[in-house]
């Protein structure tokens, strides 16, 4: 996409739209801040006071964090930041689901749980010591990231009970092009609760918001993000074969790291030359 | 009273049993986090299975301080002590 230099003409359409989308970025940043402090400050109490129970104001706060980032993704796309495609989007709609997900830019998990009306998920433990978002994401039964067998039992509590968890595994964003290495908190979840794993595979070309990089260095032009539900990964089969539980994580977490890795190189692939070929 | 080495001895055929790591990895300096990519889920597994083989009352509090093999070694030789 370097079409900068071909003529002038063509150099000012470029610059025009870089400009528009810096400026769009940071509104999107400021309008997101702005959102999570309405729902910090106003939003969450009100729930919290007008709910007669815990599960009931969990279930209205994954509400209200859904519709607002269906509200964000939405003004994203009409900003022309950013196109979204989705397929096999209703797989998502399934309760009582373990949703894994690779990681390749900041804004998959607001893209993933605009897409799920009702789900916890599984957060770095920074935003439960943040005052603003600490609420809400409590509310809203959202879980901390640790490594303890407390967070393995309650997830998988959590998905016996019917409701679906999203969790990326990676702990953080991807380094493109680099293969990472998975906690194995998502394979020992997935084995105590018994349950298949749903994969989900997410693409972001050109890539934006990846770590490392401030907000105002926008891509070339506007991202396709691309989501593919992928089908079940069973995941029983493994403690059988395994000698014991802690080979069956190993082994079904390698699984897993393969199955996502090329999955979201697949994607990748296909997205460019989708890209190309208009 | 078991020696250093006769401990290390057992703990080596204890992460290849469970974790299928090769026992010339097992050193008293090797990092159970860092090295040997054993988390605290497999910590419990670990310390289920030094409380049967030791015959002792395991506090998870013994293995509190824990972060290489030579400090495992050192909390089961308190615990045979004990």
């Amino acid at each position: 996409m370097n079409t900068a230099a071909s003529s002038p003409a063509n150099a000012l359409t470029y610059h025009l739209d870089r400009a528009w989308r810096i400026f769009a970025t940071g509104y999107s940043f400021a309008s997101f801040g702005l959102g999570g402090l309405i729902i910090g400050l106003l939003v969450w109490p009100l729930v919290t006071l007008i709910s007669p129970n815990t599960a009931t104001r969990r279930s209205r706060m994954q509400a209200v964090v859904h519709l607002t980032f269906r509200y964000f993704i939405w003004q994203m796309c009409q900003l022309r930041l950013m196109t979204l495609t989705v397929e096999n989007r209703d797989a998502l709609l399934q309760p009582g689901q373990l949703i894994v997900a690779n990681h390749p830019t900041l804004i998959d998990v607001v893209v993933l749980i605009s897409l799920i009306p009702r789900t916890r998920c599984v957060v770095k433990d920074t935003l439960l010591r943040n005052p603003f978002t600490r609420g809400p994401i409590m509310s809203a039964g959202y879980i901390a990231n640790s490594a303890s067998a407390e967070l393995i039992r309650e997830s998988a509590a959590i998905l016996r009970g019917g409701e679906s968890l999203v969790i990326f595994p990676e702990g953080t964003r991807t380094t493109p092009g680099v293969q990472s290495r998975f906690q194995r908190g998502t394979a020992n979840i997935a084995l105590e609760s018994g349950l298949p794993i749903r994969p989900v595979l997410i693409d972001c070309n050109p890539s934006t918001l990846t770590k490392g990089l401030p907000w105002y260095s926008v891509p070339e032009r506007r991202f396709d993000v691309r989501l593919r539900v992928a089908d079940p990964i069973p995941t029983a089969s493994f403690l059988d074969a395994a000698p014991n539980r802690a080979l069956a994580a190993r082994r079904l977490n390698t699984h897993l790291e393969n199955l996502l890795w090329q999955g979201a190189q697949e994607l990748a692939h296909e997205s460019r030359a989708t890209t190309a070929a208009l | 009273m078991q020696t250093r080495e006769q401990i290390l001895s057992t703990l080596q055929s204890l992460f290849e049993e469970l974790f299928e790591i090769s026992a010339d990895k097992v050193t008293e300096d090797a990092k159970l986090f860092e090295d040997l990519d054993i988390d605290s889920i497999d910590a419990v597994d670990l310390v289920v299975r030094l409380k049967e083989i030791t015959g002792k009352k395991v506090e998870p509090e013994d293995f509190k301080q824990v972060r290489s093999v030579g400090d495992v070694i050192t909390a089961v030789e308190k615990l045979l002590a004990s």
